[in-house]
């Protein structure tokens, strides 16, 4: 482990106060010894410094996928007083509410093994990579409803069902957003990109349930073995990119405004209730909802091919989950015995919130909240369940992913992303992509292993594991 | 006069140096260019964009931020840039070609430039900075 760091539990480390100058609380992360073996200096750093933000809560706190990012830690989770803390753009990213859903599906591993066919229906109308622009012509009103009502808009437009909003974290929609404080450039990179997948580490992906953890939990969620699900991972767009680059404008000059000393600029923040604190999260709560829909939006089209090609009801589809994984958000939390409202901030880490959580709909509060957990591409993603944990320990928070080891430079330089495919391809899983460098870049080898990540949350306790999915085709930008 | 892809496990960091800050700009942008669309040349679309900010560090991000966003919605690649700095504003003939999905489809999109660790160094061999794109 690196210096200066203290072993505080089996996977749990502590980074005290006075690591970086100016810290008001310790850092906590939870990491396995192999884990360790990967982890950067910058990372650690990077906890550090949120650490030294106004009204931070407890601890500044980082997951297992922990890794080097920008602003806080990839992985990172912090929380601030409403009346004394900040908000900070470096806590959520430029990919607001770049996030993860599963769709269930009736089809059984056998129906759809080595079908390209399928793969590239999917390829074909679902629209990905650099400078996709969407067939659906998103008017201003409509852009609106996105901003607003996020998920709820786009069952109301004819692209889900009601029971898929159960279905969402905030019910796929945060009632603060106030699309005002989205520029116009925002709304203008918004309108051709409705439903459309991006690129990097973007994608959807065809998987079959491999094995349950938890029979009970997985017969709750609507999962069984053998059962083939379709993840699709995907956020804001061009138009949460620019909220995020035009209200780090705004808040740099209120950082000075309020005085608050920051050790990184791309951390400036501020006051939750200042006027530009205000501003800055409606309009990531619009970019949020934004992303929402454009969820519901890709899956009604893989909805529609599905439905095409195995004649199989929209209503035989139902949602599993959806998460957000790069959010600011006002939660409820127990401090010190009592609840408060508080600004939590997860930076590539996912909602886990426990059984007997309000926002859990009421087939799911006995259970806890499916927590959605992508692998990379030829590896095993996972569904698991939030739980009481996690309440208490880390404002409802778990990892959201596997996490890279390697650098996209280095992938490039060390892979190929054609013998990377005809490798997949020989453990049967089938990968369409517009470009080689894009399969490099996402290649398995690049990230931790997923199975890693996931045994730390669960022996932690913050999550529980219910159900594993093997990979079978996936489509990237 | 260059510029380089340096390791760095989420995103992408350039390392560009230049004799001169408008050639430093310069490279910023052509790796900009490079990360999203691979390999690209020439074109007869002109654009002039104009920045101000508050320092040089910020005048570089603000700048790269407005060529994305012009890049995005217009669908335009961009091979070069004649830029003209001038204290904390800037000029810039942006010169490229309409996006082909064919040629420009060997990069991934720039999510944001970042503030991190962002510093522009200058010393008697001329300017040097690393920049992180977020992809």
């Amino acid at each position: 482990m690196l210096e200066g760091i203290r072993r505080v539990g089996v996977h749990e480390w502590e980074v005290p106060v006075g690591y970086v100058p100016g810290m008001r609380v310790a850092g906590r992360f939870f990491l396995s010894e192999s884990l360790a073996k990967t982890l950067e200096p910058g990372a650690i750093q990077q906890l550090a410094n949120v650490a030294t933000l106004p009204g931070i809560l407890k601890n500044s706190l980082a997951m297992p996928d922990i890794h080097w990012g920008y602003g806080f830690p990839i992985g990172g989770v912090a929380a601030f007083s409403i009346d004394e803390g900040v908000i900070s753009p470096g806590g959520v990213g430029f990919d607001i509410n770049c996030g993860v859903r599963l769709l269930s599906t009736p089809l059984h591993y056998r129906d759809i093994s080595g079908r390209r066919d399928l793969i590239d229906e999917l390829f074909r109308s679902v629209p990905t990579g650099v400078g996709a622009k969407s067939p659906l012509k998103v008017s201003s009103q409509s852009l609106e409803g996105m901003m607003v009502n996020g998920a709820r808009w786009a069952v109301g437009a004819g692209y889900g069902v009601e029971h898929d909003l159960m279905r969402c974290e905030e019910g796929g929609f945060l009632k603060t957003a106030d699309s005002h404080f989205v520029s116009p450039k925002a709304k203008q990179r918004g309108i051709p990109q409705g439903g459309t997948l991006g690129s990097g580490n973007h994608f959807l992906e065809l998987q079959v349930v491999q094995e349950i953890f938890d029979p009970d939990a997985a017969k709750a969620f609507g999962l069984a073995s053998g059962q083939i699900c379709c993840m699709i991972h995907c956020g804001s767009r061009g138009l949460g990119h620019q909220v995020c680059t035009d209200h780090l404008k705004i808040l740099e000059h209120a950082t000075k405004k309020y005085h608050i000393t920051i050790p990184d600029r791309q951390l400036a923040c501020a006051p939750v209730t200042s006027p530009e604190g205000k501003a800055y999260f409606g309009a990531m709560a619009a970019s949020a909802n934004y992303a929402w829909a454009n969820r519901q939006i890709i899956t009604h089209t893989t909805r529609q091919v599905l439905s095409k090609m195995f004649g199989i009801g929209y209503e035989d589809m139902p949602l599993i989950y959806d998460v957000a994984h790069n959010v600011a958000k006002i939660e409820e939390h127990t401090l010190d015995g009592k609840v408060s409202k508080v600004c939590v901030h997860r930076k590539g880490a996912t909602r886990a919130f426990g059984p007997g959580s309000r926002d859990l709909p009421a087939d799911l509060i006995s259970i806890g909240q499916p927590v959605i957990i992508p692998g990379s591409m030829g590896t095993s993603s996972y569904v698991l369940c939030g739980t009481q944990v996690a309440m208490d320990r880390t404002f409802g928070s778990t990892c959201h992913g596997a996490g890279r080891v390697m650098s996209r430079t280095q992938a490039k330089k060390n892979l190929n992303g054609r013998q990377i495919a005809a490798n997949l391809l020989k453990e049967g899983i089938i990968v369409r992509a517009h470009s080689e460098n894009a399969i490099a870049d996402e290649a398995p080898g690049v990230y931790k292993p997923s199975e890693e990540v996931v045994r730390v949350v669960h022996e932690v306790g913050i999550s529980r594991l219910v159900a594993r999915l093997s990979p079978l085709g996936v489509i990237k930008g | 006069m260059s510029f380089e892809e340096i390791s760095h496990t989420a995103d992408v960091k350039i390392h560009a140096s230049a004799p001169t800050l408008e050639a430093l700009f310069s490279e910023t942008f052509r790796a900009l260019m490079q990360v999203m669309y691979g390999a690209r040349q020439g074109g007869s679309v002109i654009r002039n964009i104009r920045i101000e900010s508050t320092d040089a560090e910020s005048l570089l991000a603000d700048f790269l931020s407005e060529v994305l966003f012009v890049s995005e919605v217009e669908s335009l690649v961009f091979s070069d840039a004649r830029i003209r700095i001038d204290g904390l504003y800037l000029n810039a003939e942006l010169i490229g070609e309409s996006f082909d999905p064919v040629r420009h489809s060997g990069g991934t999109e720039v999510k944001g430039i970042s503030y991190s660790g962002l510093e522009i160094l200058h010393d008697a061999n001329g300017y040097k900075v690393d920049i992180i794109f977020d992809v």
